[in-house]
Order: C-alpha cells, then sequence, then structure tokens
C-alpha cells in the first residue's frame, strides 16, 4: 500500500470515530440521570414550566429521533444555543467569545514547550552524562511530575509577591507593562489587526506585548507537562542517532561538527517528537480547564467546566464535539507529518 | 541430562530435603508477623464486617463485633496504643504519651518504628526469594533472574521504588502515622476531648477537639497559623501545622494518600483486566473483532479525558454511586472506562505477536479451547508490557484524581484529599500558612516522580529495548 492511500485510509477511519464518540456524548448527556429541565428552572421548579420547556426542547420526541436531530445539526454546525448559563445565547457565539483566550494560550504554551523543552533536551542529548545533563533531565522529569493547577497557584503567588521579595526592585505587575497576574487577556487587538497596526502601530504593538505578558506564565504552565515530554523524547532521540551507523559514516568521511549536528542528527531526531507534538493537543485540551481557572481566563475550559457544573447540556455537547474535532485532527495531521517526513510509514499495511 | 524425576519433585519434599534455611526463614517471619498479628487480624475482621454486611440478615454480626473488640485488645508493635503521643503538659513534665517524651518527639520515634518495620517485612520477603532461589528452585536460570538483576542495576528505578514503598507505606499505616487520629480530629471532633496546660491558671484544662481545633486553624496571620513542626496552644504536635480549619494537616495528607493510592491502582487494575482481556481476543479472533475494538478504543481516545471526567462527575452527582466510598468508587470506574484503550494500545501489538507463534498452533491442535489457550499462552507473554504501561499511568491518575478534588469534583468532604488540601490554602499561599498548599503539592510531585521513576527502572528491567516513543501518553502530565 503507497502511503498516501494509507493516509487516505486513516482519514476515512476517523468518521466513525467522530461519529462514535459524539454518541458517547449524546448518551452521557441524554440517558444520564442529569435532568435538563431541573438545571433550567433551578428552584423555581414547577410541572407546568417543565412540561413547556420539555416540549419546546424536544425532550418529549422518541430518544432515537432526538439523537439523529443531535447528531444532524452537529454534523451541520448547527450548533444550538445554551439553555443555563447563557440561555438564549448560540453556542456559536460563545466560542466565538471564549476560544481566541484558549487558542493564544495554547499557542503560547506549544511554542514556550517547543523552544525549551527541544533544546533543552538536544543539548543534554548532545552532553550526555554530564553534570548539566543531569541537571536538565532531573528538572525535565520533575517538573513533568507537577500538578499543572498546583503549579500554576504557586506561580501567581510568586509573581504577585515579586515586588515585596525584591524590596520594588522588579515587579511583574509593572514590567515592561502595566498588567494583572490573574486576569482575561485583552485581546482586542486581533479584530482586523493588519488595519489597527497601520492606524497605530506603537499603540497595536503595545496591547500585543500586553496579551503575551498576560499569557506567558499561564502558558508556561500549561507547556510544563509537554517540555518535559519533548526534553526527555528529544534527549534520547538525539542520543540514538549519534550512535547509529550513519552518522559514525558522516563523521569518518571529515564532516564538520556543526553540519553533523543540524544536518544529520537533528532531522533524524526530530522524526519520534512528532506524535510528542501532535499529543500536545490532548494535554492542552486537558489542563487547561485547570489552568484557566486558577489564572482566571475565561477560555474553552473554564466555559466547559461552567456549563457542566450547571447543566448546560446542548452546550456540553457542542463543546465535546469540538474538542473531538480538533482531537482527531491533530491525529490525521500527525500521521500527515509522519507520512511526509518519514518515507517508511505505510508500506507495511 | 537430568532425568524427568529429578526437576519433578514437588516444593514440598526439596524443603524437607533441606529445611534449615526455610526454617529460618520462617523463624524470622513469624517474629515479624507476631509483632503485629493483632493488626493482622483486626484488617481480616473488618473484611469480614463489610463481607457480612452484604448478606441480608447479618448472620453473626453481633459475635463479629465483640470479636472486633477484642482484637483490639491484643497489643501490637506498630500503633498508637504502644508508641502514644498524645499526651499533656502537667506543669512539670508530659503525662500519656511514650517513655514521657514530648509529643513531638514520641511522634517521630512511631514513624521511625513503622517505617523500619516496613522495610524489615521488605527485607524479609526479599530474602525469602533469595532463600528460593539459591536452595530450592529446580533451575539455575530463569528470563526472571535478568528482570530482577537489571533493576539492581537500574538507581534511577531503585529511587523511585523507595518512594513508592515509602508512599504505599504511608496509605497502608495511615491510621499509625497520624499525629491523631482520622476519626476524632477530623470526623467527630466534638466527640472527644484534649487536655492541655492552661498557662493562664497554671492547671490542666480539658477542651473538646472541635472547639481545639477553631482555636489552632492556619489562616494566614501570625496569631491564627500553626506552621508545620510546631505545637499549638493545646499543646497538640503538627508535623505538617494545621490546616484552615484547625485539623491536623498530616492526619489528612496520610489519609489522603490511602485514597489516591486505592483509586489509583483499583482503576489502573480494572482498566488492565478490560484491556488485557480484549487484547487476547482480538490477537486470538482478529478481523472484525480487531476492527470493532479498535473503532471503540479511537473513540474513547478522541474524547478529551479530563472534559470527560469532569462530565461524567457532574452527571452522576446526586446518584447512589457518588455516595460509595465518598466518591471513590465512581472515580475508579470513570477511569476504568477511559483508561481500557490506552492499555489495550500498548499491548495489541505484542499480543499480535504472540498469536503467530507455532506454540499456539500447538495448542490449538490439542484440542485446548480458545480461553485455555489466552490464559496460558498468550497472556503471560504480554502481561509484562501491561505493567510497564501500568505503572507509568499512576502517577498521571493521581494527578488527575488531585485536580478534580481541586475543582470541586472529586473526592467528598470531610474524607482528605490531596486536591481539595491545595484549593483550601489557595488564599494561604503568600501568608504565613503557606504549608497548606505548599506540603501536598510537593508531595505529589515526589510521588508522581517516584511512580514514573519506578516505570522507567521496570520498563528497562522488562524490555531493555522498549520503544520510548509512546510514553508521552502514558506518563505524568496533564491535570
Amino acid at each position: 500500500m503507497s502511503r498516501w492511500q494509507y493516509f487516505l485510509r486513516r482519514v476515512l477511519m476517523s468518521i466513525p470515530v467522530v461519529i462514535f464518540g459524539t454518541t458517547i456524548t449524546f448518551a452521557l448527556i441524554r440517558l444520564g440521570p442529569l435532568d435538563p429541565v431541573s438545571a433550567i428552572l433551578g428552584t423555581q421548579y414547577n410541572p407546568q414550566a417543565a412540561e413547556q420547556i420539555r416540549q419546546n426542547l424536544g425532550l418529549n420526541q422518541p430518544l432515537w429521533s432526538q439523537y439523529f436531530d443531535f447528531m444532524y445539526r452537529l454534523f451541520t454546525f448547527q450548533l444550538g444555543q445554551s439553555w443555563v448559563i447563557a440561555p438564549g445565547t448560540t453556542a456559536y457565539e460563545l466560542i466565538q467569545v471564549y476560544a481566541p483566550r484558549t487558542i493564544w494560550l495554547g499557542f503560547w504554551s506549544v511554542l514556550i514547550a517547543l523552544f525549551v523543552g527541544i533544546p533543552l533536551g538536544f543539548y543534554a542529548g548532545l552532553h550526555p552524562n554530564t553534570l548539566s545533563d543531569y541537571v536538565a533531565s532531573f528538572g525535565g522529569i520533575v517538573w513533568r511530575a507537577m500538578p499543572n493547577f498546583w503549579l500554576a497557584i504557586m506561580l501567581v503567588t510568586a509573581l504577585s509577591q515579586t515586588g515585596q521579595w525584591t524590596n520594588g526592585f522588579f515587579t511583574w505587575q509593572t514590567w515592561i507593562v502595566k498588567t494583572n497576574v490573574v486576569t482575561p487577556p485583552a485581546l482586542g487587538f486581533f479584530e482586523s489587526p493588519l488595519q489597527q497596526f497601520l492606524e497605530d502601530p506603537g499603540g497595536w504593538m503595545n496591547s500585543f506585548i500586553k496579551a503575551t505578558k498576560q499569557i506567558a506564565p499561564a502558558a508556561l504552565v500549561l507547556g510544563s507537562a509537554s517540555m518535559g515530554n519533548e526534553m526527555r523524547i528529544g534527549r534520547t532521540a538525539v542520543l540514538e542517532t549519534i550512535n547509529s551507523n550513519y552518522v559514525e559514516t558522516a563523521r569518518a568521511k571529515g564532516v564538520s561538527g556543526r553540519s553533523l549536528v543540524w544536518k544529520h542528527i537533528f532531522r533524524n531526531a526530530l522524526i519520534p517528537l512528532v506524535p510528542i507534538i501532535t499529543g500536545e493537543a490532548f494535554l492542552l485540551l486537558g489542563g487547561s480547564v485547570f489552568v484557566e481557572t486558577v489564572f482566571a481566563i475565561n477560555g474553552l475550559g473554564w466555559l466547559f467546566f461552567n456549563a457542566a457544573i450547571n447543566g448546560d447540556l446542548p452546550l456540553i455537547g457542542t463543546l465535546m464535539y469540538i474538542f473531538i474535532l480538533i482531537l482527531v485532527g491533530t491525529n490525521i495531521l500527525q500521521d500527515f507529518l509522519y507520512t511526509v517526513i518519514d518515507p517508511r510509514v505505510g508500506y507495511e499495511g | 541430562m537430568s532425568t524427568p524425576t529429578e526437576t519433578e519433585i514437588p516444593l514440598r519434599q526439596r524443603v524437607a530435603e533441606n529445611p534449615q534455611p526455610a526454617l529460618i526463614w520462617a523463624a524470622i517471619g513469624a517474629v515479624l508477623i507476631g509483632v503485629e498479628l493483632g493488626a493482622i487480624l483486626q484488617v481480616i475482621a473488618a473484611i469480614a464486617g463489610v463481607i457480612i454486611n452484604l448478606i441480608p440478615g447479618d448472620p453473626g454480626a453481633a459475635a463479629l463485633s465483640s470479636l472486633q473488640e477484642s482484637l483490639k485488645t491484643i497489643p501490637t508493635l506498630v500503633s498508637r496504643d504502644f508508641i502514644p503521643n498524645q499526651g499533656y503538659w502537667d506543669g512539670s513534665q508530659w503525662v500519656g504519651t511514650f517513655l514521657g517524651l514530648s509529643p513531638a518527639a514520641a511522634w517521630a520515634v512511631r514513624v521511625v518504628v513503622v517505617y523500619a518495620y516496613a522495610f524489615a517485612v521488605l527485607a524479609w520477603l526479599w530474602n525469602g526469594y533469595k532463600r528460593y532461589r539459591q536452595y530450592y528452585r529446580r533451575v539455575d536460570w530463569t528470563p526472571r533472574d535478568d528482570v530482577v538483576n537489571r533493576f539492581r542495576g537500574h538507581t534511577w528505578g531503585q529511587f523511585g521504588l523507595v518512594i513508592t514503598i515509602a508512599f504505599v507505606v504511608m496509605a497502608i499505616f495511615a491510621p499509625a502515622l497520624g499525629p491523631t487520629t482520622m476519626e476524632e480530629n477530623i470526623l467527630q471532633p466534638y466527640d472527644y476531648e484534649v487536655s492541655y496546660w492552661d498557662e493562664e491558671t497554671q492547671s490542666v484544662e480539658t477542651a473538646l477537639v472541635g472547639e481545639a481545633n477553631l482555636g489552632s486553624g492556619s489562616q494566614g496571620a501570625g496569631d491564627e497559623n500553626v506552621g508545620p513542626m510546631s505545637y499549638d496552644d493545646y499543646g497538640r504536635f503538627h508535623p505538617f501545622g494545621t490546616a484552615t480549619n484547625g485539623k491536623d494537616l498530616f492526619t489528612q495528607v496520610v489519609f489522603g494518600a490511602r485514597i489516591s493510592l486505592t483509586i489509583a491502582v483499583v482503576a489502573m487494575g480494572i482498566a488492565g483486566i478490560i484491556g488485557l482481556s480484549l487484547a487476547m481476543i482480538t490477537a486470538y479472533y482478529k478481523g472484525l473483532a480487531d476492527l470493532a475494538i479498535v473503532l471503540a478504543s479511537d473513540s474513547i481516545q478522541s474524547l478529551p479525558v479530563i472534559m470527560v471526567l469532569i462530565l461524567m462527575l457532574v452527571i452522576f452527582q446526586g446518584t447512589w454511586l457518588k455516595d460509595l466510598y465518598d466518591g471513590a468508587v465512581l472515580i475508579i470506574l470513570i477511569f476504568s472506562l477511559v483508561y481500557w484503550p490506552f492499555i489495550w494500545r500498548s499491548i495489541r501489538g505484542p499480543a499480535f505477536q504472540v498469536s503467530e507463534q507455532d506454540w499456539i498452533d500447538a495448542a490449538k491442535s490439542f484440542g485446548q479451547t480458545p480461553g485455555q489457550v489466552m490464559r496460558k499462552h498468550m497472556a503471560p507473554y504480554v502481561f509484562s508490557y501491561m505493567l510497564i504501561y501500568a505503572s507509568l499511568s499512576l502517577g498521571g491518575i493521581i494527578i488527575s484524581v488531585a485536580g478534580l478534588s481541586y475543582l470541586g469534583l472529586g473526592i467528598a468532604p470531610p474524607t482528605p484529599e490531596w486536591g481539595r488540601l491545595i484549593a483550601d490554602g489557595q488564599q494561604y499561599v503568600a501568608s504565613p500558612s503557606w504549608h497548606i498548599s505548599l506540603i501536598p503539592g510537593v508531595l505529589i510531585t515526589l510521588v508522581v516522580t517516584g511512580l514514573n521513576a519506578f516505570g522507567d527502572g521496570i520498563r528497562d528491567a522488562i524490555d531493555p529495548q522498549a520503544d520510548t516513543g509512546d510514553e508521552a501518553a502514558a506518563t505524568g502530565g496533564g491535570a
């Protein structure tokens, strides 16, 4: 089988996976003991109103028709409305408000993880069994073992106290631009960025830096787990590559040290890192609930948590569907990267 | 060449021929078990009590409870009765503590005795294995010896093992380790009294534990804080200080360790059983069975784990499931449902390899049933891969449970859980009461590091050439 056929099969396989995953979500929110009607009415429960709501929401329909309705709407992206936390608002509008913060957070987490984790791992791999290798490796392992939410709490405290601890010499809140430690990032500059930048470059840059600084501590925490993973895998990969025959050959042929590292070791060591990097989507989606809660970044994770504890079932269904799409999408992306980078993939079937 | 009869002598006969090493070992064991016999019998009686509760009509419940009471009077070495640390100062000396030591010293002695005892038992078991290997085993060498030897050369794995053992001992001996008891300090503080030396009246006074707790909470300010390694106003020693509500933090931490460990191990065990059974089925029948389970597991894996956990905990909030073991049973069930696909994935490949072997065909042609083939000839070969994955995942579960409790969804109060302790102390991190959040967090980090190191050690010992590519999903992170 050629690798493109393999890849095509992979994409086709993901369709039943999305259907199955969404079905599980439907089963949880409709068949579970949670009653959406009492969640909407809260303390003002009375039978007539309950019946009315049941009628309006189509909960009187047979289950199979509810199920097909639910699936049809999701797959045609008619995402429905929130019932409890923002009644009457469409899920689409809510996502438009909350998603940018999470994307901004995720973007910087991945970036920090990539640009700290991989170089540190490669450095450790190129200098194996030295003191700096041990410090880097051990640090990475411990860093990875820390619970995200706890690390976030500690970081929030540390940053809030920087002024007192350094006796006013360095204060995080006033450093470069004035920001609060715990706050949703102001992402207004994202709307028509080009126009705003042309009108007021200084102001635009200022709000860009401000939003970056606001998200940086949270991104550091959220990236922590994957940073540790990348470091570890990077180190192992470099060590394995260094000891492989073709590197020996290249060295014997007199390839210079720098070219050896960049052309021969670096490229090949990146291959095992591909699943780690795409796998970050899982860590980011899961961990964002905690990090967003501690840092008060009102993003998708926070929205999901609130929708869940308030029993806002349609919103939960929609958000789950979107998370599933993101995760399945990253999985396909991972396989795509594999087929592009590593020509050996796919032939065996 | 050895004759068949020589290798088929039963173990009992081999011991009878050379009884000395076995007898020495058994004698040491008798002493070790003897000093804790009361506690062991109590545990058995407690389990019997649970089983009797399940039987309608409670036959023999009264007899059992009187037996339980009488078992409590048997003195044991590692117990708070033998080395008491809760006493009071009567103006000139400590009353009611071990050998008249200060409560801190008496508590420290008990902790040392607990750990010394636990490590003595482990050393005894290890010695038993070595004796068996040296004197009684039929063969000189098995592949498992190589695994053991490789692990003995693995410093990082041994570091993990020590941390893991320390954590497990903490969970098992939780009632003996705490400076006070769960019942007295946390569950029913108003049913117990504490005696203390009152500086003003210069006499010994008594107070209800609940009142004393109110007076010794850690809520930031200097006079409202009982830090680590200090005494409160009622002469009670707190190794980790007190929580915001004045309850002893160390006691909560050790009982929190118990619930975390139970959840992680049981959930992984159930997920392992499901994963192993499905791997056997897919590897044996292949084809359609495999495709169906691939789809099911891919779908579950495509769900964001933490989100599913949150959703399911919320959905089952009001049900009877939530009340079993303060919600731990529900968490265990959810974790096993969410984790089995990962385990199944990690052993699917090895299971397929085994199913291609000649001995499987041979077993089939001998007329063995599919169940027998799977159990006897396939499962043992993939079991070690499962062990690797499971040991690397335990830390992740402990972190997730703590995270869920932090959000207020996990274990219900008053049962202590590390994540909830962190949440309780969150607003005091920058104050003198920093210990409430910091200590549980440091302990989680330490335990998870240890479990990951132990998992690495097991992996390197079982399969030195193991592919390290998949481990990111398995270990640590998240939450």
